[in-house]
């Protein structure tokens, strides 16, 4: 038995996000847990197991699936699920187009960043989500910094940021109406720096595609893009081999890599404390669409 | 720095164009909070506007409607290091209209940063948010005369709108008030002091976030129940009762008591999520097991038996009141406290906080962004105590069971019988 030691940031973020699991847990019918795959949904599905353990997780995990992800990213998502031995449900894109719910996009620019949201919001209509925990945080983008922790959501999907539910203490107003959904954020006060540092603390197994390796790569708009299948070259964009980390993981067609040797979370954790550019800056071609591509993103109900 | 407190709630209030959101610009500027990229979008943004320079504002008005209106509408979070403690700082709306988001803003914020315009001096807006600190129990304000380069960094100027402050801050049962001459735009005092305000010798604003020991008034232990955590153990059906703790500690063998029922038992382990432990303080999140298998569900809270909190359902509150449709009494809402929604009925409305005198005027009606007192009926027996002496067990927020929104911020005052 341990004796009680200096409370750090690190325990301080912990009791809140367990606080918000359990909140929503136990004031909504039907969570689910926004599961990628990414640093930021491992920490939260790690969060949320021991927030009930040593029971079960009382909701699912859900991956919403472009069909473009990293390789060794749906292989790390099928080994974490079989090692808590919870369920996943997996909500495929791929399945909105071929039943033609959406169109992909054609050409070198092509994504489907944004068909994510009607596969979404189709899953949440379909398993009558009520709650879906998300890993974003306060730090990574200027919209997400002025968002709720239980953030309300119409029957549209639609987030109405000029008229949010005030939020008072940490005492959340959980009342929905039918077809309406909350969106609900642990780990908003969290910041890049506590995410690694908690993953070396817990000694959180993460995707290898965190640590520096060698990848095929062209550049495209200054970033490292990986040479993947689905993403279709420009003219001149000349593939080469380059060793990179990749500092968020999302789609491939929209995520880019670093130059980076860093191959242990302390590597890492050392390399993005003298940082200059941040994590959305350095890895995200979706956000620079336009000044508030998030935002209007967020509006129409993406995560 | 206090090791109680690794994380320093702060809230930049104050009235609108006083500079609330370019001084948090220039705090994550000087701290080394912002990267290159951050900084270039900035940059461009602000010439897309015609702005000169770098409008800092832009880091944090991060919606659309914001920036094409040039006003902060909801609350940005930003995190920053003050010399090793990790801050928390919303920026505050400071037109009226967005007052409800304000106080989102400040409840629970250990520090207020209230900004005032040296040439303006203070407005009704800036003493509405001054009463608003005051009474959800923000006992610190960094009191930053902003723009002082705009009025030739006059002292005179400076200690009457000080002087000003300090009487507005004791018309409103007195938060700590420490003055900072200040230029958001110019860096003056922020993380530097400057030689064009020579004559001040005061902390400059990250001295105060780093040093500042908020004061805490809870000592007693109380835990709302969020959940029960049942698994079986050895053909044992054990029942965790898991929560965060508001307020104090808790020993395995400490005598607790569930209320509102009033039943008692002892601790018989501590689980501080997956690690056991003798004892646990707020604000951790836990799993309490008792040595009585006694009747506990969520909403229920355990507190020392030596010293449980109140079990009443009439309570004399102050009220501030966020929605567009107004208040008038008797009104029929629910009230979520603690872990519990329960029905409740404001009675009697008493009076209204005018802010024009800052005097308590007798009231029929509050509209949105007014503070009044009302006395509050509740179905069912809550454990309650007053918002000074725990706030946890003291606040209450009120939603309209028709509309599903978020009507009222409420913290009690005292405990009625009955």
């Amino acid at each position: 038995m341990s004796t009680l030691t200096e409370l750090g940031t690190l325990d301080v973020l912990e009791a809140e996000a367990v606080h918000i699991i359990r909140e929503c847990a136990a004031e909504c019918q039907r969570p689910v847990l926004l599961f990628s795959g990414g640093k930021d949904s491992i920490v939260l599905a790690h969060l949320a197991i021991k927030a009930f353990a040593p029971a079960g997780l009382p909701f699912p995990l859900m991956h919403v699936d472009t069909g473009h992800n990293f390789p060794e990213v749906i292989e790390y998502r099928d080994w974490f699920v079989e090692e808590i031995g919870e369920r996943l449900i997996v909500a495929s894109v791929e399945e909105s187009i071929a039943t033609g719910r959406v169109q992909d996009e054609t050409g070198p620019r092509a994504s489907r960043n944004r068909l994510q949201t009607t596969t979404l919001l189709d899953a949440i209509a379909a398993h009558e989500f009520d709650a879906c925990f998300g890993g974003a945080r306060r730090d990574e983008e200027r919209a997400r910094a002025k968002e709720r922790v239980f953030s309300h959501r119409d029957m549209f999907g639609q987030w109405d940021p000029r008229n949010q539910r005030p939020e008072p203490w940490s005492i959340y107003n959980t009342k929905l109406r039918k077809g309406e959904h909350f969106r609900v954020f642990p780990l908003s006060n969290w910041t890049e720096m506590d995410i690694w540092a908690y993953i070396q603390r817990e000694g959180l197994r993460i995707p290898s595609i965190y640590f520096a390796h060698e990848r095929e790569v062209f550049v495209r708009d200054g970033m490292l893009m990986a040479a993947a299948d689905c993403v279709e070259r420009l003219p001149g964009e000349e593939v080469f081999t380059e060793t990179v980390r990749f500092r968020t993981v999302g789609d491939a067609t929209c995520t880019a890599g670093m130059r980076s040797d860093a191959a242990t979370v302390e590597a890492v954790l050392a390399e993005t404390r003298t940082s200059d550019i941040s994590e959305r800056g350095a890895s995200r071609a979706d956000d620079r669409t336009s000044e508030a591509a998030m935002e209007d993103r967020k509006r129409g109900g993406y995560f | 720095m206090p090791v109680e407190t690794p994380i320093l709630h702060a809230v930049a209030v104050g009235s609108v164009d006083d500079g609330k959101s370019t001084l948090i610009g220039r705090l994550l500027f000087e701290t080394g909070h912002l990267t290159a990229d951050e900084i270039a979008h900035v940059e461009e943004a602000s010439r897309k506007r015609g702005r000169k320079g770098m409008d800092l504002a832009l880091l944090t008005d991060g919606l659309r409607a914001e920036r094409e209106q040039g006003i902060t509408i909801d609350v940005a979070y930003r995190s920053f290091d003050a010399q090793g403690r990790r801050v928390l700082l919303g920026d505050a709306p400071g037109h009226e209209q967005y007052t409800r988001n304000m106080v989102t803003a400040a409840a629970g914020a250990d520090v207020a940063i209230l900004l005032v315009d040296a040439k303006n001096g203070l407005t009704d807006q800036t003493r509405r948010h001054l009463a608003i600190c005051a009474m959800l129990g923000v006992h610190d304000v960094i009191a930053c005369v902003n723009k002082i380069d705009l009025v030739g960094y006059d002292r005179g100027r400076f200690d009457e709108i000080v002087a000003e402050i300090l009487a507005a801050a004791a018309a409103v049962d007195g938060p700590r008030i420490t003055a900072i001459p200040l230029s958001a735009l110019e860096g003056v005092n922020i993380t530097q002091r400057s030689a064009a305000t020579a004559w001040y010798d005061g902390p400059t604003v990250l001295e105060v976030l780093h040093d500042l020991d908020p004061k805490v008034g809870e000592h007693e232990f109380r835990m709302p129940v969020q959940w029960v955590i049942r698994h079986d153990e050895g053909g044992v059906d054990v029942r965790g009762l898991a929560g965060r703790i508001s307020s104090g500690t808790v020993h395995v063998g400490d005598e607790v008591v569930a209320l509102p029922a009033g039943r008692t038992s002892r601790i018989s382990r501590i689980d501080v999520l997956g690690d056991e432990r003798d004892h646990a303080s707020a604000p951790l999140s836990v799993s309490l097991h008792l040595e009585d298998d006694l009747d506990v569900s969520r909403g229920d809270v355990i507190a020392a038996a030596a010293h449980p909190t109140r079990v009443a359902s009439r309570m004399r509150a102050t009220i501030a009141w966020l929605d567009e449709v107004p208040l008038t009494v008797p009104a029929r809402l629910e009230a979520r406290q603690g872990n519990r929604l329960v029905p409740v009925i404001v009675e009697g409305l008493h009076e209204r906080l005018d802010l024009a005198t800052m005097t308590q005027v007798p009231a029929e009606v509050l509209e949105a962004n007014d503070l009044g007192v009302a006395t509050l009926l509740s179905a069912q027996s809550l454990a309650v105590e007053p918002y000074e002496t725990n706030r946890e067990m003291g606040s209450l927020v009120l939603v309209d069971p028709g509309s599903n929104r978020t009507v009222a911020a409420v913290m009690v005052r005292e405990v009625l019988e009955g």
